[in-house]
């Protein structure tokens, strides 16, 4: 046995003689009641306090339940006529209904949690402690009958203060016990779905103690008066009994899902699949909503098992609350589990002992699956770097080289008009004017080859139409659409017709080529058919591979197919949400 | 619309002409070629708000200009002339080539498009007769 066991059971012993002790003054004293009812509630108590304590070491339940047990018989041991005795058993008396509500108001963690749980224990402690006050000033124990108190404890003896300070408190008590119902109502409606099965118990409690409640105006402990009266007392000191019982049953419920977490280790005996850890997790845990994250290596940042970035939640209450229990492994970080505050932090860190393993090969995972996600970023930043630079290029060209060249073009009409009357000179002159002019044309092309203006300018479906226009080859264009996309999206769905048709102009020895421009369900479909001799492949062709990169960069994909008539072609699908 | 001008243009009677395009040295130039064939060069801006003010306040016959301003551009400018009482005939003009601007061109309002290098006193005659 453990030394914590074996203090569980000095504290058993020692609450028990308390118990035992206070009933035998009761006894000794003539107090009209039946002792083995009222003693085996306090025992009642006592057992599972010490039960709760054995089996959830870091609940307070136990301890509170223990404390009430100890609480209640400060009236048994008032009974003792002796020095001030009757008054700390007075006092105690009052400790009993505060400590009851706390221990309900906080179950199962034995924790308040918002402002008003703390506000209606505090108001109900506040009465209780008051009244205490009042005692512990007025009360005399030899003008209520202890004839053998020797000694004078009070300041301010008065038996009506303490009268009244009790009938004060016995009338708050009403209200109380109504703010008290209202407490557990909104902790009911503001509870989590699991936290709402545990609550079950904590209903219970509070049906028996309405119940109680409503038995003391017909009860009475004397057994000599009315034998109903008598017996509704004795059936509610019977029920109280059940209060214990039915919160350690509550508490050690969640034993049940202890048996979950075996069946959990035997689950993850097989490969898992992406994903899959978190939901057998949850299942064990009963908590559907539960999140599985990792933190990342050498970075800020956490991740999901599908490496996509996570964050962890705030602090926050009500039925959208969530607690986080870090798993860490040798003194480092391993997994962060999102789930219910409801849940039992022993549970929790049990399913957590017992994944250990699946939960360090899925945060691996989930880091190369973060790096590949990076990789898939950076390469599309690079390809959109990549187009900007095209369109930088292409403005400084027009901008600087072609405004110049127009310049020049026109100064060299200006000559040629001056010089109208030498024709040596004026022959000189065409020649240079038109080889500007082929100069001008080339540029205006490796601008256009660049990234084209049209593109900026009017969109895909127009850049398109005027690519075909230039084309040597009849290109029919079709195109579903005439709205925006994103300057990536349409430069790569441009770049993709623009040299499937240099291909069909180069290679396919086509007739004509059609080229069809539709969106549907978040895509963009790029397609460039012809009929041609067909033959294409991506595999081989620098530029159809390129157009492959390119394509994937913005998580696109891309095949070229052998057109069963003959000819070819290349379809580009882009996901383009904007 | 001052039809007399365009008419007159063959015969090179002085027609007030604006040139809106940031480009000192292609605005020198063009004025230089538009004054030896006759045209009046009334106004230089460099950017779409002096130009469209400059409209306002000398009133040409024609505007040649540049597609690409600083400020804005050139279709935005034609759409803001197209609002005056007596528009002039715009002339957009660019290094680019039409087929770059796509059916803009065509939906902006403008009277023609001729590219900077091809300007001359013809091709101006030729647009402003073929569009008016």
């Amino acid at each position: 046995m453990t030394r914590r066991r074996w203090g569980l059971v000095a504290l058993g012993v020692a609450v028990a003689g308390w118990i035992i002790g206070g009933e035998w003054v009761s006894i000794r004293q003539y107090v009209p009641e039946n002792h083995l009812i009222d003693a085996l509630g306090g025992l009642s108590f006592l057992v599972a306090g010490l039960v709760a304590l054995d089996r959830r070491p870091y609940n307070r339940m136990g301890l509170v339940m223990i404390a009430y047990a100890v609480v209640s018989y400060f009236g048994n041991w008032g009974n003792l006529q002796a020095a001030v005795v009757p008054m700390i058993g007075l006092i105690g008396q009052q400790l009993g209904g505060p400590i009851l509500a706390q221990m309900v108001l906080s179950y199962p963690t034995g924790r308040l949690r918002t402002r008003f749980e703390r506000f209606t224990i505090g108001t109900i402690w506040a009465f209780a402690v008051g009244v205490g006050v009042v005692i512990l000033l007025a009360f005399d124990p030899r003008a209520d009958g202890c004839t053998r108190c020797a000694w004078e404890p009070a300041a301010f003896p008065s038996r009506n203060a303490v009268l009244t300070a009790l009938l004060a408190g016995q009338r708050a008590g009403f209200f109380l016990f109504l703010l008290f119902l209202a407490a557990v109502w909104l902790r009911w409606r503001r509870a989590t779905p699991a936290e709402r099965r545990d609550l079950a118990s904590l209903w219970v409690a509070v049906c028996i103690y309405v119940l109680v409640g409503l038995m003391g105006a017909f009860a009475s402990p004397d057994t000599t008066g009315d034998p109903f009266a008598y017996l509704v007392w004795e059936l509610q000191s019977v029920l109280q009994i059940g209060v214990p019982i039915v919160f350690v049953w509550g508490l050690l419920s969640t034993r049940l899902a202890r048996s979950a977490v075996g069946d959990l280790v035997m689950e993850l005996g097989r490969p898992l699949l992406p994903g899959e850890l978190r939901a057998c997790l949850a299942g064990a845990l009963g908590d559907p909503l539960l999140e599985v994250l990792y933190p990342r290596e050498w970075l800020d940042g956490w991740v999901d098992g599908g490496g996509q970035p996570g964050s962890l939640p705030e602090a926050a209450s009500g039925p959208r609350a969530r607690t986080v229990t870090v798993v860490e492994r040798d003194g480092r970080p391993l997994a962060a589990l999102i789930h219910d505050p409801a849940l039992d932090p022993g549970l929790v860190r049990a399913a957590a002992a017992a994944a250990g393993m699946a939960i360090a090969n899925e945060r691996l995972q989930a880091e190369v699956r973060a790096q590949l996600e990076e990789v898939r970023a950076s390469r599309q930043r690079i390809v959109e770097a990549g187009d900007a630079e095209r369109r930088r290029v292409e403005r400084n060209l027009h901008d600087g080289a072609q405004q110049r060249m127009a310049t020049l073009a026109l100064e060299l009409a200006m000559l040629r008009d001056r010089v109208a009357g030498d024709p040596e000179m004026a022959a000189s002159l065409d020649q240079a004017a038109a080889e500007l002019k082929q100069a001008i044309a080339e540029l205006r092309e490796l601008a256009r080859g660049i990234h084209p203006a049209i593109l900026t300018e009017e969109g895909l479906p127009a850049a398109v139409e005027a690519l075909a226009d230039r084309s040597s080859l009849p290109v029919r264009v079709r195109a579903d659409f005439d709205e925006r996309l994103t300057g990536p999206i349409e430069a790569v769905a441009y770049f993709v017709v623009a040299e499937s048709l240099a291909n069909v102009t180069k290679h396919a020895r086509a007739p004509g080529a059609r080229v069809g421009l539709s969106r549907c369900d978040g895509t963009l479909r790029v397609e460039v058919t012809d009929d041609g001799i067909g033959g294409a492949d991506a595999s081989r062709g620098s530029g159809l591979r390129g157009l492959q990169d390119r394509v994937a960069a913005v998580r696109g994909s891309f095949h070229v197919k052998n057109l069963p008539g003959g000819g070819t072609g290349v379809i580009a699908e882009i996901p383009c949400d904007a | 619309m001052r039809q007399g001008c365009f008419n007159a243009s063959i015969s090179a009677v002085a027609c007030s002409v604006l040139i809106v395009d940031d480009h000192p040295g292609f605005r020198a130039q063009a004025r230089a070629l538009l004054v030896a064939a006759g045209y009046e060069v009334v106004g230089e801006a460099a950017d779409a708000e002096s130009g469209v003010r400059m409209v306002r306040d000398l009133s040409p016959d024609v505007v040649l200009l540049d597609v690409q301003l600083p400020d804005s551009t050139g279709f935005e400018v034609v759409r803001l002339i197209a609002g005056e009482i007596d528009p002039p005939a715009v002339i957009l003009i660019s290094s680019r080539d039409a087929s770059d601007y796509g059916r803009r061109i065509g939906r902006s309002g403008a009277r023609g498009f001729i590219c900077k290098a091809d300007l001359s006193a013809g091709t101006l005659a030729a647009v402003l007769e073929r569009a008016g």
